[in-house]
């Protein structure tokens, strides 16, 4: 009778492999390491771009630096009330103007007012195309859950797809994640792997889904909205 | 902003997760038995689908939508409440398999819970391997011989779906069905082994021997008699009067350490032998009587 133990299989190996097993452990222990700096290395120049909205009411909100110069974009509800202020995580608090809303897909576009508009005190965030993304793909959010400025957190992208709303659109894509969001993530941005922004947090489902509005959906509103602006400057 | 290497392995791990989702969601499918929301299942057969009993309402003419988008009707091939599995036959071969892992979920791995409860695509969730334990009594009067626990968030509808290891293996089926709402994982080996025996019979059939058994050591020269290093053995400790294991002349006092080829040295081992496809069927047991390997041939009941 033949039995084959998985047991008696690992205490042979164990013997012959100790050698290669020990390098084995250095390797991952490595790999690890380098995995724990990526991720870090992720959030601390995603720090650049992330800034607190205030809307003079209780609560806050985050925002991204969406262009150098200060253009900023975050949740409409976050700005819903209120003038708006904004400030900076190295420092630094500045009135803002609201440029365009849309309330439909919850964002909105502020201008930071300051005699400085140039992309060393205001650096605009790496943007990523989000029309290719895949279900399973890492993704990082940052923001200010429960008032903690510059949270992280991780996970990975659940789902894509549309949900329907109250406008002429109709419907409108939409990331879904299973990274752990809180009020306060709102407006925030969701990151992939190389640190680039693919969408802003919007709303928590249930607790533990997060929703975010895609980077393609927001340039699309940013463009519309900031021509708008530019033309009516002219006149 | 520049590529450096921290992020080459994030973007590498990041693809390698995406590419399991992709791999495990081409056989993970969506089911529509409730009225509710749908749920989800696996195809281990081309027109056979393993999901969770709870979401079935009914037997027949249950929509099955493939991820091409493409919907099959099924009907009910069986279903065990116990363990909350049951399988759907298809009315034509069609789907794509998902495919099993072949070593068992370790706790820390990495894994992904997929489900498909809408026909928008594939969902999925991350988490790592919480917890291995079983046999533990299910919410519905069932034995779970073996489960899983993870972290990965179980959304509405993942009942039925697969968990899968970072390679898109499938490690069990994740349902809501048998923890009270929590979620669990019926590992991939016991639920391929009992959706088996769904689809040949309709329901499971669990082994009977009739034995009490405790686990024991099993000496150095007894070892050396078996001819295999094996530390632990069942001594048998009752014999059930009118049993199959009477009928077929095992003893109080033998010492089991073998099912049909298999190694026995725990009570569960045991119990998972005879879930297996046994009933009816002759079994050789290797037992030690008197320190001496001892070969004993047993047709196994049925467990009422």
């Amino acid at each position: 009778m033949v039995v084959s133990l998985p047991r008696l299989r690992l205490q042979l190996e164990s013997e012959s492999e100790l050698l290669q097993g020990d390098q084995d452990m250095v390797n991952e222990s490595n790999l690890s390491m380098d995995l724990t700096e990526a991720f870090a290395g992720v959030f601390e120049s995603a720090k650049r771009n992330l800034v607190v909205v205030q809307n003079g009411h209780r609560g806050a909100g985050a925002g991204v630096i969406w262009r150098p110069g200060g253009i900023v974009v975050t949740n409409h509800h976050v700005i819903q009330r209120g003038k708006p202020k904004i400030s900076l995580l190295d420092g630094g608090e500045f009135r803002a103007k609201v440029i365009a809303r849309a309330k439909d897909i919850d964002l909105a576009i502020l201008r930071i007012e300051s005699p400085e508009r140039d992309d060393v005190a205001f650096p605009g965030a790496l943007i990523a195309d989000s029309r290719d993304l895949r279900v399973g793909q890492i993704a990082f959010a940052i923001g200010h859950p429960w008032g903690q400025i510059g949270a992280a957190s991780a996970g990975i992208i659940s789902g894509l797809g549309s949900v329907p709303v109250r406008s002429k659109r109709g419907t409108v894509h939409v990331i879904r994640t299973d990274v752990r969001l809180a009020p306060g993530n709102s407006g925030g941005p969701l990151m992939n792997a190389s640190g680039g922004v693919i969408g802003i947090n919007t709303m928590i489902v249930g607790g533990d889904l997060g929703v975010a509005i895609p980077s393609h959906v927001v340039n699309e509103f940013v463009e519309e909205q900031l021509g708008q602006e530019t033309f009516q400057a002219a006149m | 902003m520049s590529q450096n290497n921290g992020n080459n392995i994030l973007s590498k791990l990041s693809d390698a997760m995406a590419n399991a989702v992709e791999v495990a969601g081409a056989g993970t499918v969506m089911v529509n038995g409730r009225r509710r929301l749908p749920a989800s299942g696996i195809a281990f057969a081309s027109d056979l689908i393993l999901t969770a009993n709870h979401v079935l309402e009914r037997e027949e003419d249950i929509p099955v939508i493939l991820p091409d988008g493409s919907e099959f009707s099924s009907r009910l091939a069986g279903r065990d409440p116990g363990s909350d599995l049951a399988v759907l036959r298809l009315e034509k071969s069609v789907a794509e398999l998902a495919i099993p892992a072949s070593e068992e979920a370790h706790v820390g791995q990495i894994v992904l819970a997929l489900g498909r409860p809408s026909p928008n695509g594939i969902q999925a969730s991350l988490g790592v391997v919480s917890a291995i334990g079983g046999p533990v009594r299910t919410g519905r009067g069932g034995l779970l011989e073996r489960y899983i626990r993870t972290d990965a968030i179980p959304y509405p509808g993942f009942s039925g779906g697969p968990l899968v290891d970072s390679s898109g293996k499938v490690l069990g089926m994740n349902t809501s069905g048998l923890s009270h709402g929590a979620s669990l994982v019926v590992p991939a080996g016991l639920a391929w082994q009992l959706a088996e025996s769904l689809a040949k019979h309709g329901s499971v059939r669990r082994g009977y021997l009739g034995v009490r058994s405790q686990p024991v050591e099993v000496s150095a020269a007894q070892q050396e008699a078996l001819g295999r290093q094996q530390e632990g053995g069942l001594l048998l400790v009752s014999v059930e009067k009118r049993s199959p294991a009477e009928a077929g002349g095992l003893m109080v006092g033998d010492i089991l350490v073998g099912f049909d080829g298999q190694a026995v040295t725990d009570p569960d081992e045991l119990f998972v032998l005879l879930a297996g496809e046994v009933v009816d069927r002759p079994i050789q047991l290797e037992v030690l009587r008197g320190g001496q390997p001892t070969q004993i041939t047993v047709t196994i009941g049925e467990r009422k």
